[in-house]
């Protein structure tokens, strides 16, 4: 499956909640879902299945809590497309080849930039966030009492780690500068996913089906 | 857009997500996972905001897809904080608040259709717990979903707000001015 080309397992990813909300309930749900978690399933079900039901289980309970079991049915089956779609995207989806598919397209750098620093920044953000609340606590920060106290706290966590990260702007201007990447230039792809005529099809059939399910749903 | 202005959105995406470390610590009923698009609207004005704002969607569209469909508050927010940063309402924590609570019934407004419509008030569990609060006070469906959102996104706006307005204060003065609004929000400039 990690294979196929990165804009094909996009494809799918969309087309299948896009389908489970055109396609009438609850059939149509039923089938997207069955599809979703089919292709999860190809994952195992520790990497698959279980982060899928886990992610989709609440949902189903507050649905109850809060409807009929008709329309409980109807957009639980919908909402369980939605997050297996994804679920199964995220295992299968690798951002560097992504990168090197948009690349290839002929896609700006820019976009292909903003996802691959924004996909390694956020880890690294939310360690340094980590140990912000370790130091603060070891200084002795209580988050804990009023709700004042909370956020007065709050605001000794929030505040380095926002400054911290801002004066590392200047820091990442100055290495894009070096490297050359301003809006508009153009990259060569080291190895870009091969795109077969095959998977081509697929794409836009998937598009024509969600405009023919669509165009019969409204007619 | 300027080398500066493209190192900034990743860094704003990813304070957006990584704060929520430290709403954890402090355990109040707050996402401030606005904060990156307001911030980068403060600094750099509402495009640069509606690309981190669009970004961080996508992004946690990977950990929980329910969140790409509310893609549409982001960007109501960042052209709300621009508005804001245009009208230096980041100046004081007094200005701010008040801005941020505005931004709440806006943002409140805007995602209870979503929430209703696609995911029938059920996005997360307080939302949820409240929507049925709603529901029990005797609100119609579409109230009690609104009812919810209000409740979740009313604070934790105002919140965001002075967050961001004690960021811009405690910035120096030459990291600054090398973005393009961010005086103008501080009404320094």
């Amino acid at each position: 499956m990690r294979a196929l080309h990165p804009f094909t397992l996009l494809a799918v990813a969309a087309a299948l909640p896009a389908l489970a909300w055109i396609l009438p309930a609850p059939a149509g749900g039923l089938a997207t879902a069955g599809i979703a978690f089919c292709l999860l399933g190809s994952r195992g079900l520790r990497r698959g299945l279980w982060p899928a039901l886990v992610a989709a289980a609440p949902f189903w309970l507050f649905l109850l809590l809060l409807h009929d079991v008709r329309t409980t049915l109807a957009i639980g089956l919908r909402i369980s497309t939605m997050v297996a779609s994804f679920v199964w995207l995220a295992a299968v989806l690798a951002p560097d080849r992504l990168v090197e598919a948009t690349v290839a397209r002929g896609w700006s750098i820019t976009a292909a930039y903003l996802f691959a620093a924004t996909l390694s920044a956020v880890p690294m953000l939310r360690a340094r966030a980590r140990r912000i609340v370790e130091a603060q606590r070891c200084r002795g920060l209580s988050p804990r009492g009023s709700v004042a106290n909370r956020l007065r706290a709050l605001r000794a966590l929030a505040l380095p780690l926002v400054l911290s990260a801002l004066h590392e702007v200047d820091e990442r201007t100055l290495a894009l500068e070096a490297r050359g990447l301003v809006p508009g230039a153009r990259r060569t792809p080291l190895a870009p996913p091969p795109d077969r005529v095959v998977e081509r099809v697929v794409r836009w059939g998937l598009l024509l089906l969600c405009l023919a399910a669509l165009v019969r749903r409204v007619a | 857009m300027s080398a500066r202005l493209l190192a900034l959105i990743p860094v704003a995406v990813a304070i957006s997500l990584a704060l929520s470390a430290a709403v954890d610590a402090v355990a109040l009923p707050l996402f401030l996972d606005t904060t990156g698009t307001i911030l980068a609207t403060a600094l750099a004005g509402p495009v640069v905001g509606i690309a981190v704002g669009a970004l961080t969607s996508a992004v946690n569209t990977l950990r929980n897809p329910t969140f790409w469909p509310f893609v549409v508050v982001q960007v109501i927010v960042a052209l709300y904080a621009g508005f804001a940063a245009r009208a230096a309402l980041f100046r004081s924590l007094k200005t701010a608040v008040p801005a941020g609570l505005g931004l709440g019934v806006i943002a409140s407004l805007t995602s209870t259709p979503i929430s209703y419509f696609v995911f029938g008030c059920t996005t997360t569990g307080g939302i949820a717990l409240t929507t049925a609060l709603g529901k029990a006070l005797g609100l119609p469906p579409l109230g009690a979903c609104f009812f919810g959102s209000f409740v979740s996104d009313f604070g934790d706006k105002a919140v965001t707000f002075a967050l961001v307005a004690s960021v811009l204060h405690a910035l120096p003065r030459r990291t600054a001015a090398r973005f393009p609004l961010a005086l103008r929000a501080i009404g320094a400039a």
